[in-house]
């Protein structure tokens, strides 16, 4: 165990709206290098918590801290990638190219009048190749089959050079080749750039072997520390809410 | 088509005219991209409270005008983030309401007359030097603060959480935005009227997005589109003596409509 500062430190977060719980009592810390996979039934407050990570909502108690400063100091959101649920369903009428839709992942580094110096360049450059979407760089964003959108938004998020990935059900509308594609190139990533992943997904049965920690979310959080006795974990059938052996059974198939 | 610039009306109106043309096209892309075109009209219908207010006081009704456009821009601004409400429900709130403020002041003041009638439909001969000057000082300051931030007001208008996620300061953008919406439309009034601005914001960047281009060319294109029914309505305004605000309007229509043909799917 490192004793460096966790990127995500939340302890005892409550969410309550209209007087109905949310999330409750939601403590986490995920560490620099890690690769885990947020699962849990629609409506369990996945996607919530990602929001109260990233700001987007305030929680009702609680603390969170991003590299080890308080949320509302917290200066350095360029360490942090977010690739939202609806990436892959944009505007299609959007009058964006690929590459400037890339290259919105380095608005908040680039000076005023929007010039783009060599590194914004080549951090876009490097992004686009990662994601295998330099050839579509002329296309229109609206013009993409949605695996190669995914890709798109992922190559923006990664432009800023992030230390973190968060990406919420980042195959939603892709094809199962590109989703086995997808999920070679996030192990890479974590790997190889030493890249912290954090990602909700449905299909636990395709990643279990891959990911380092699972998390369940309903109301409350669960961890399983070894995905591998995860899917026999009798709390987490029940808070996932669906029977998690045939689940396991039907990955080996 | 020369005869017409020896008078000097007409030098200054198309002066005023080529800068509102630069001014609204381009601010428009982003309003248009925000999906926020209807605060155009609302804007316009706030600065005509402050020209009625003009009108009865007698100062001028251009500065009076921009200052209402502002407060009514931040309000609906305010209203929208911190509310919550809806926002077309908001902007018809305000639309509905300016007009009638606007009507109410302008009869106590008896002013209800050709001098109004020219701020509805813009007039190329109300246009003073003085006119002149302010929209080139300001219409300046304002497209300088647009293209300084326009990757921001880019990245907002593509994904705004994404943007506010990647430490863009949102709200204070949005402020700037319609901020500088609210000075653009209160500055062409004179020409293009408080009922037909909106107009000239939003139909020269939705032609220009029939050509399903990039986003720079997709401005560059709006902004010819924009120049060119400036030229072309006010040439006509003058030899038809029509209002220039409408006659502006009917050509950035008719490039809209050929745009929409010739790209037709």
């Amino acid at each position: 165990m490192t004793f460096d500062v966790p990127v995500f430190d939340v302890k005892n977060l409550m969410l309550t709206i209209n007087e109905q719980t949310i999330l409750e009592n939601i403590s986490l810390q995920i560490h620099k290098g890690e690769y885990t996979a947020l699962i849990g039934p629609n409506g369990g407050g996945k996607t919530t918590l990602i929001r109260l990570l990233l700001g987007l909502q305030k929680a009702n108690s609680g603390e969170i801290r991003l590299f080890g400063v308080l949320q509302k100091d917290f200066q350095n959101w360029d360490k942090i990638g977010y690739v939202p649920q609806r990436a892959a369903q944009v505007d299609l009428n959007f009058p964006a190219t690929v590459l400037e839709v890339v290259m919105m992942g380095r608005t908040a580094k680039r000076g005023f009048f929007g010039r783009e110096r060599e590194e914004d360049v080549l951090a876009v450059e490097e992004a686009m190749q990662k994601m295998d979407v330099t050839h579509l760089k002329a296309r229109l964003i609206g013009t993409l089959s949605g695996g190669q959108r995914q890709r798109v938004m992922i190559a923006r998020a990664l432009a800023s050079k992030p230390e973190v990935l968060i990406l919420d059900e980042p195959n939603t509308g892709v094809d199962i080749v590109s989703q086995q594609r997808f999920y070679a190139l996030l192990r890479e990533l974590n790997s190889k750039e030493k890249l912290t992943i954090l990602f909700i997904t449905h299909d636990i049965g395709v990643i279990a072997d891959d990911i380092g920690r699972l998390l369940t979310v309903n109301q409350s959080l669960l961890t399983c520390n070894d995905p591998k006795e995860a899917m026999s974990c009798a709390e987490m059938s029940k808070l996932y809410g669906i029977d998690a052996h045939l689940l396991h059974n039907h990955h080996h198939h | 088509m020369i005869e017409m610039f020896q008078y000097e009306f007409m030098q200054r109106a198309f002066l005023a005219g080529i800068i509102i043309a630069v001014l609204a096209s381009v601010s428009g892309s982003f309003i248009v991209l925000r999906q926020y075109s209807m605060m155009t009209e609302t804007l316009a219908h706030s600065a005509l409270v402050g020209v009625a207010v003009g009108l009865l006081v007698g100062s001028s009704p251009l500065w009076t005008a921009v200052v209402v456009a502002l407060i009514s821009a931040w309000t609906i601004e305010y209203l929208r983030s911190y509310y919550h409400l809806y926002s077309d429900a908001i902007l018809a709130i305000f639309l509905s309401g300016s007009l009638a403020l606007a009507v109410i002041i302008v009869s106590l003041a008896g002013a209800f007359n050709s001098s109004l009638f020219s701020y509805l439909f813009g007039s190329i001969l109300s246009v003073s030097t003085e006119d002149v000057m302010t929209m080139f000082i300001f219409g300046g300051i304002a497209l300088m603060v647009l293209l300084a931030f326009y990757k921001e007001f880019y990245f907002i208008a593509f994904d705004e959480e994404v943007a506010q996620t990647s430490g863009v300061k949102v709200k204070v953008f949005n402020f700037l935005l319609v901020t500088i919406v609210a000075v653009i439309i209160a500055l062409s009034i004179r020409v293009v009227g408080t009922l037909l601005i909106g107009a000239l914001m939003v139909i020269p960047t939705v032609a220009a997005l029939q050509y399903r281009q990039g986003f720079a060319r997709t401005i560059w294109l709006a902004l010819g589109f924009s120049l060119l029914s400036v030229v072309v309505g006010m040439t006509s305004s003058y030899y038809f003596s029509l209002p220039s605000g409408a006659t502006i309007v009917m050509a950035v229509l008719i490039i809209f409509i050929v745009s929409l043909v010739i790209n037709r799917r």
